[in-house]
């Protein structure tokens, strides 16, 4: 239609060619309205539509982003990778970038540049939210004055944070390792001394090998000590059974974080020992603690290895430097006869 | 049997056999295990995605477990059969045992003597005080990685061993574990580093000692080596039974091109370890002395 309008203009000093514009003109007109209250769906926001802007980089740029919440700056591009979008939890068939961008429902076209944040938990996931919200761990960072958690802060893409994961990618299941471990320092040190965390350092992140998540609980997390959390007595044997069949009352005592490499454990043992006048409880549950054995355990395989690479590391040097020695006195005595 | 025959049978071919099955299962799961310990460490991310990443990786190391619980079979076996039918004591009393005997402790003793130039080298019998450490440390940390690494392998089952009472205060699988680990780094270390600078490294036998592969020793070598038993050998007679003819050229090569590449493996594997050992006890100072703040410059503030 436009095309043709073009040609025509170039002709424009026909009478009959104004005419024939003109009516032309009002057809598309006609066609136009009829089309957009005939059926809305022939303009309902195909996610091809969007796409067709957003896959193209000549068309789209970066851009900076301030996080509504912590207020972090960042550059963040508004290509969207087609495959890794499909791949994510919100790339099925039935997702539209209009669910969760509302604000774009009416435009068309080129849109305005700064969207509103995108509100995951008002409509979709109310659920997660508020159990997370309950759970003693957001409870805590509240009273501690620490910024809570966005969705987004955990639910982050590999490449975009867009493209949310599923709980089950491998990326996600790597990534949550590492968000947990940046605060909770010392759990995630010793998580890494336990096999779980050593084949999970390795990069395997499969769902056979438990991460942060599997045992503590996703959204409601709860102090392990709660009875109600997923550690809690009654709940254990169900977290453990996931992966270990039969997980009896004596499999739950497992020690998860074994803190015989922690030098703060070292050093509140030495204090609890210097205090053992004033006050002999700490050094009660000190030695009542399962951590007890395992740490006098690695003292003493510490010092094995240590007295024994010394002693045959000298006796090796000693006989090697005493066998050259004698060889070569052999050869002067040799050459002596 | 000819008189310019001068080659003694050291290591009859059931012992032979039962090394190599060592040799193979100990590499395989050293190959296999390491990588958990070095978890920080890029070589070990290569090694373990090379043995086959997470199932693949353990599954290997299991199967080599059970290759590993055949020589322990194989040899005790050997054991019971050497004390029960043939009622041979030697093994168990004697220079010919492989236990400890007060002979050894003067051979401790005089090889200390020698060290400081203070005497001669005394005559070692048929198996030298540190092969007799060797093969008793083998005993012992076989021993303690077969039990924890059951623990290990059925954790479940384990653990219900232990009333409930006692899991609170002994955690078994987590035991098990500590124990697993710190064995496999002193045995692994062992072999790799002492018992191959023992054994293959020793200004007389480099690059490799083929004794344990071919099992034939040169003459003039077994005097220089172990003097006392060559002697009680010609004394008692048995000089001219143990004499075989010499190993042939084709296993002698063969022995290297096993016994080499092996040899590799495990000086880079000992190489790989003490390096991530060093890069860890110097991350340990520096967070220990993180805090310190220690300013050259103040000793001039007076």
């Amino acid at each position: 239609m436009v095309s043709l309008l073009k040609t025509t203009i170039d002709v424009s000093g026909d009478s009959k060619a104004c005419r024939f514009v003109f009516i032309s003109c009002l057809f598309s007109c006609l066609l136009f309205f009829i089309s957009v209250y005939s059926s809305e769906s022939l303009f309902a926001q195909e996610n091809s539509e969007c796409l067709e802007c957003h896959t193209d980089p000549a068309e789209v740029d970066d851009k900076v982003r301030v996080d509504p919440v912590t207020g972090e700056v960042e550059l963040v591009s508004m290509l969207v990778d087609k495959d890794a979008f499909h791949a994510s939890a919100h790339g099925g068939e039935d997702f539209y970038c209009i669910d969760c961008h509302a604000d774009l429902e009416e435009s068309e076209g080129e849109h305005y540049p700064d969207l509103q944040p995108v509100d995951c938990i008002t409509f979709c996931h109310d659920d997660p939210a508020e159990t997370f919200l309950e759970g003693s761990h957001a409870g805590l960072m509240q009273e501690k004055g620490i910024e809570l958690p966005t969705c987004k802060h955990c639910h982050a893409g590999e490449r975009s944070k867009r493209d949310t994961p599923r709980a089950d990618d491998l990326y996600h299941r790597m990534d949550t390792i590492g968000k947990c471990g940046g605060c909770h320092t010392e759990y995630y040190d010793s998580y890494r001394n336990n096999l779980h965390g050593q084949v999970t350092a390795l990069g395997h992140v499969g769902t056979d090998i438990a991460t942060c998540v599997d045992c503590h609980g996703q959204h409601t997390i709860l102090n392990s000590s709660d009875p109600e959390s997923t550690l809690g007595p009654e709940n254990a044997k169900e977290t453990c059974g996931k992966c270990h069949p039969g997980a009896g009352d004596s499999f739950i005592k497992h020690v998860a974080h074994p803190q015989y490499k922690n030098l703060g454990y070292y050093k509140s043992a030495m204090i609890a020992l210097l205090n053992i006048r004033k006050d002999s409880g700490q050094v009660k549950s000190i030695i009542k603690s399962p951590q007890i054995i395992l740490t006098i355990l690695f003292v003493m395989y510490v010092g094995i290895l240590v007295i024994t690479f010394a002693q045959f590391g000298t006796h090796m040097l000693l006989s090697w430097l005493g066998t050259l020695l004698d060889e070569r006195k052999g050869k002067e005595s040799g050459h002596d006869k | 049997m000819t008189s310019n025959n001068n080659t003694l049978l050291r290591f009859g071919l059931f012992h032979r056999f039962g090394h190599f099955l060592i040799i193979i299962s100990f590499f395989g799961l050293v190959l296999t295990g390491m990588p958990l310990v070095f978890k920080d460490y890029a070589w070990a991310h290569f090694l373990y995605n090379l043995m086959g990443g997470y199932p693949t990786a353990g599954n290997i190391h299991r199967i080599c477990a059970l290759i590993t619980f055949i020589a322990v079979f194989l040899h005790f076996a050997f054991l019971t059969f050497e004390t029960l039918v043939r009622k041979n004591r030697n093994i168990f009393w004697g220079p010919d045992s492989l236990l400890l005997q007060p002979k050894d402790i003067m051979n401790v003793l005089g090889d200390i003597l020698w060290f400081f130039r203070l005497g001669k080298r005394p005559q070692f019998d048929r198996y030298i005080y540190w092969e007799k450490f060797e093969y008793l440390s083998l005993m012992w940390g076989t021993m303690v990685m077969a039990v924890t690494g059951f623990m290990l392998w059925f954790p479940v089952q384990t653990a219900s061993l232990v009333p409930v009472k006692i899991a609170t205060f002994i955690d078994l699988p987590s035991i098990a574990l500590v124990a697993h680990r710190y064995e496999a780094l002193l045995a692994a270390g062992f072999i790799f580093s002492i018992h191959f600078l023992h054994t293959h490294l020793l200004p007389e036998n480099i690059p490799v000692d083929e004794a344990m592969f071919t099992g034939k020793v040169d003459e003039g070598h077994m005097k220089h080596e172990r003097g006392a038993y060559y002697e009680r050998l010609k004394e008692e007679g048995q000089l001219e039974e143990l004499k075989v003819q010499p190993a042939s050229r084709r296993a002698k090569f063969v022995s290297k091109l096993v016994g080499l590449p092996l040899l590799g493996v495990g000086l880079l594997m000992v190489g790989f370890m003490l390096s991530s050992l060093i890069c860890s006890i110097t991350s340990v100072i520096a967070d220990l002395t993180k805090n310190i703040h220690f300013d050259i410059f103040s000793i001039f503030a007076f």
